[in-house]
């Protein structure tokens, strides 16, 4: 039986995955408290064999984001003659009248487990408060600079759209097809394990590069 | 009259904005055309709040996908009660059928009915057992399914108090609390937000005991409360943020303390977080004055308010979800994706804008042309046009891979019609058309009231070949192919040609047209711009193309050729235009031989070599490319024969048509025949090179 404790190819088996995420979202609730912890969704009537844990997929969501008016999108009721409410409901003075402030854009990242390339894939997407999902290019502004320039420039991993695999509502997704290898390679620059790397790490590894690419930095206490 | 400057200023709350979640549309659609169809009668729904977590931005009454009535089984455990930022609350739904029904709404007496809903569980004691439905709201919408847009309007219905409360204090909770009781305050709350049975519960009263004991109790224990506390606030999860206004669930949470308590004076504690925890500076504590009613036996209902404004106006929202919900668009992006894979890992110098720009006519729309359709729609080409005059016969579909059963029932489809449809079925973002039309031959001579027409039609060809940017020769004859092969010379079109014999195949790409050149290069030296394009279909022939249908057996005039060459030869035929439309010089390229080649990537092309023939069997399994120059001689492509078309147009089509020797004589074929009779030759020991044999397809 693989216990699968260590890593050398890269990849991850389902059991691994449930193990390296738990791990992440201890190590990321001592070190990260700039941020919200990740929660673990577990998947109904999907258990797994060896170590009677659910599969699951970790969850960080409404993660906030403020920008300036520009950024909200056309609203085309705007443009609708305004309705007889008026005549009816007579002006309230209890009712503040609100200036309009920054729109607020929310983040909700998934790390979800890729039975077919047997690695972890980050899925993310953006709205608006009022529940309005944000563009890629709308997105893109949000991202840090150094985000952007990463992106254009890296053959290990591009955005792509895609269904998610529990939501059946297209995600943005960090393309897996080059995870396999660039995990191999900082398994191999890691001097104590040699070219193996601790499933306990997988993830904080993984998400030490991903995550850069979405802009969420995990501090170096982590990586310990 | 001055204004006292002592005199409390009206209690101003800050009204609740709505969110909904994406999914909840997803989930609603499907209910609608599932399960309700054209059924509009008002559904309970679920919204969710919780406390303000951000000191910039305030919170929302959420819709997810969870908020409709639970059906379908998900493979999310759904949401249970115990969820710290869901606090659950009872909505309703009224969704029309129509816009104008939409408009038609009488929102005033929806929003006076949910109110009186509220203002019941005041007097009945329910609000109490079950706070949360102090918060009940309404949404009307209208779901153009059709279009996957949606338009909606929440109201948060709202108990005006006449006159209306005032407020006396109000500031951060960590100004009115002593620290001592701050912390015990912030303790207890986390307590209370912690456990998984009043996490949801979103109004409760706060006991501060004289020894800055804090407990936090239930509504429903008001009367176990009173006499022991030093303090006793009214708390409640605002989702408002702002530091000057405690937020929407005040008000109807104000009806009801002077409704069931006849308190005057009412302190209130505005509960907000930061980080998961209690964040007292964020938070407020309040003073209201409330006018009490005037003692009348049967409180009437107050009025109402609350529809939401949509950055400002009262008018609805509205969201656009077709990029995430329509069909046809989120297979196109799926087709994209692809593509776009294959040059990411594969091929990252790839064009994919030319190959889906690219305009391709499909003259026949038999086996070949059925199987270049399916392999152009694999690379992503969406634009195909057929022309094929048959009908589907019943022998067709097995081998013609667009059409099914259905086609030839009866008295058979149009191919070119069915064809199109076909392709709509298999990608909707397909675009497609067909003609339905002969192309005219050499050799088969036509009388003169069918002139007229033939012309027609050879000038709806050349209007056809004009439109489009390649041309795949695809017909069951030779002769057929010679007018497209002239035009397509003409207009200097990609032509890409495609035959089959019995157990072997050709596909070939035309050489550039003669007149591609600049013409001062044309003047210099014809032989030498000649050499320098490649042949087409006719070059290596000798004779003009002929009737080759008429006295054939019924089996030779329908070509009879092994199943498997038109899938070969189909998609050859597309790998070849692909490799045309990646290479720099486009029609221009010159030919490759695979056996020249490096092997590996060309520089030119990232796709490869890029030959001028592939011709192939199945009886031996092999294949080779060759390489033809263009002829001077040629009867479709040469100089003579095109500028002899574009001084006399219909009537030289007219006389290649009707007379085949023409062609031969103006091309100067009939006197290399004369010259070559004359010459004897010895035919012993000579062997010839298979690849120089020009086969007769």
């Amino acid at each position: 039986m693989n216990s699968g404790r260590e890593v050398s190819d890269g990849r991850l088996t389902v059991e691994g995955f449930s193990v390296a995420a738990r791990a992440f979202a201890d190590k990321w609730k001592i070190h990260n408290q700039s941020f919200p912890p990740w929660s673990w969704v577990p998947l109904i009537n999907r258990t797994l064999h060896l170590s009677n844990q659910e599969e699951g997929y970790l969850s960080l969501e409404e993660i906030l984001i403020l920008s300036s008016l520009e950024e909200s999108p056309e609203d085309e009721s705007l443009n609708v003659a305004t309705d007889c409410l008026e005549k009816e409901e007579s002006v309230d003075h209890t009712i503040l009248v609100q200036n309009q402030e920054n729109e607020a854009h929310y983040y909700d990242f998934h790390i979800v487990y890729s039975s077919s390339y047997k690695v972890p894939v980050l899925y993310f997407r953006g709205y608006c408060s009022g529940g309005q999902p944000l563009s890629l290019d709308v997105i893109k502004k949000d991202l840090p600079s150094c985000s952007v320039s990463l992106l254009h420039e890296s053959k290990w991993t591009f955005i792509t759209q895609e269904e998610h695999p529990y939501l059946n509502r297209p995600w943005f997704k960090l393309h897996p097809c080059g995870t396999e290898d660039w995990i191999k390679l900082l398994s191999q620059s890691s001097i104590s394990t040699g070219c193996q790397m601790p499933v306990d790490l997988y993830l904080v590894s993984w998400f030490s590069v991903v995550g850069q690419v979405v802009g969420l930095r995990i501090p170096l206490e982590m990586l310990n | 009259m001055s204004e006292k400057e002592t005199s409390p200023a009206i209690l101003q709350f800050a009204p609740l904005n709505s969110s909904v979640d994406e999914g909840f549309w997803h989930s609603f659609s499907s209910l609608k055309l599932d399960k309700l169809g054209i059924d509009d009668s008002p559904i309970s729904i679920t919204g969710f709040y919780g406390p303000c977590s951000h000191p910039q931005v305030s919170n929302h009454l959420t819709l997810l996908s969870e908020s409709l009535p639970l059906d379908e089984q998900s493979s999310i455990a759904s949401t249970s009660h115990g969820n710290r930022n869901k606090c659950p609350v009872p909505g309703i739904l009224y969704n029309t059928n129509t816009l104008e029904s939409f408009h038609k709404l009488d929102k005033q007496s929806l929003l006076k009915a949910e109110a009186n809903k509220i203002w019941d569980d005041i007097q009945s004691g329910k609000a109490l057992e079950d706070p949360a439905v102090l918060s009940r709201f309404l949404v009307i919408s209208f779901a153009d399914l059709k279009k996957w847009s949606f338009r909606y309007w929440f109201a948060f219905p709202a108990l005006v108090l006449d006159p209306p409360a005032s407020l006396v204090d109000l500031k951060p909770a960590s100004a009115y609390f002593s620290s001592e009781e701050a912390e015990s305050v912030s303790a207890a709350c986390n307590e209370w937000r912690h456990s998984d049975l009043t996490t949801d519960v979103p109004f409760f009263l706060v006991s501060v005991s004289s020894d800055s004991k804090t407990s936090i109790r239930h509504l429903k224990d008001w009367e176990a409360c009173q006499g022991d506390h030093h303090k006793l606030l009214f708390g409640f999860y605002d989702p408002c943020h702002l530091p000057n206004n405690p937020g929407w669930p005040l008000r109807n949470y104000l009806a009801l303390i002077r409704s069931r308590w006849n308190l005057e004076t009412v302190w209130f504690f505005c509960y907000r977080e930061s980080r998961g925890f209690a964040d007292l500076n964020l938070s407020l504590v309040g003073q209201a004055s409330v006018t009490l009613a005037s003692g009348e036996s049967a409180p009437t209902v107050p009025n109402s308010v609350g529809w939401e404004l949509n950055k400002g106006k009262r008018v609805p929202r509205s969201i656009s979800l077709a990029n995430s919900m329509d069909p046809t668009r989120l297979a196109v992006s799926a087709v994209d994706l692809n593509l776009k894979l294959m040059r990411w890992r594969a091929l990252p110098s790839l064009d994919l804008n030319v190959l889906s720009s690219v305009k391709c006519l499909l003259l026949g729309a038999g086996t070949l042309g059925c199987q270049v359709a399916r392999t152009l729609m694999g690379w992503g080409i969406r634009n195909i046009t057929f022309v094929d005059y048959g009908k589907v016969a019943m022998s067709n579909p097995v081998r013609q891979s667009l059409y099914t059963f259905e086609d030839c029932v009866g008295r058979g489809e149009f191919k070119a019609v069915a064809a199109v449809k076909s392709l709509k079925q298999i990608f909707p973002a397909m675009e497609s058309s067909g003609v339905v039309m002969a192309i005219p031959m050499p050799g088969h001579p036509i009388s003169s009231q069918e002139e007229d027409s033939i012309l027609a039609d050879c000038k709806r060809l050349s209007d056809l070949i004009e439109s489009h940017d390649a041309v795949f020769l695809l017909t069951d004859t030779r002769e057929s192919r010679w007018l497209p092969s002239l035009l397509c010379a003409n207009a200097n079109k990609i032509a890409i040609n495609a035959a089959l014999g019995f157990d072997s195949y050709m596909v070939m790409r035309h050489g550039a047209g003669p007149t591609s050149l600049s013409d001062d290069m044309q003047n210099l030296d014809m032989n030498k711009t000649n050499k320098q394009r490649l042949g087409c279909y006719f070059c290596n022939d000798v004779v003009a193309p002929q009737d080759s249908m008429t006295d054939r057996t019924l089996d030779q005039q329908c070509t009879v050729t092994r199943p498997g060459l038109a899938p070969i030869a189909g998609a050859l035929a597309v790998e070849l235009l692909v490799g045309v439309l990646q290479h720099p010089l486009g029609i221009n390229a010159k030919g490759d031989n695979s056996s020249l080649s490096n092997g590996g990537n060309n520089d030119d092309s990232p796709l490869g070599i890029l030959p001028h023939q592939i011709r192939g069997s199945v009886s031996q399994f092999s294949q080779i490319t060759l390489l033809g120059q263009a002829s001077n001689s040629c009867t479709a492509c040469s100089e003579t024969v095109i500028s002899e078309y574009r001084e006399r147009g219909n009537s030289f089509i007219l006389e290649a048509i009707n007379h085949p020797t023409y062609l031969e004589d103006l091309t100067g074929l009939t006197e290399l025949k004369k010259a070559a009779n004359s010459f004897n030759l010895d035919w012993e020991d000579d062997d010839t090179d298979d690849e120089d044999v020009a086969v007769d397809m």
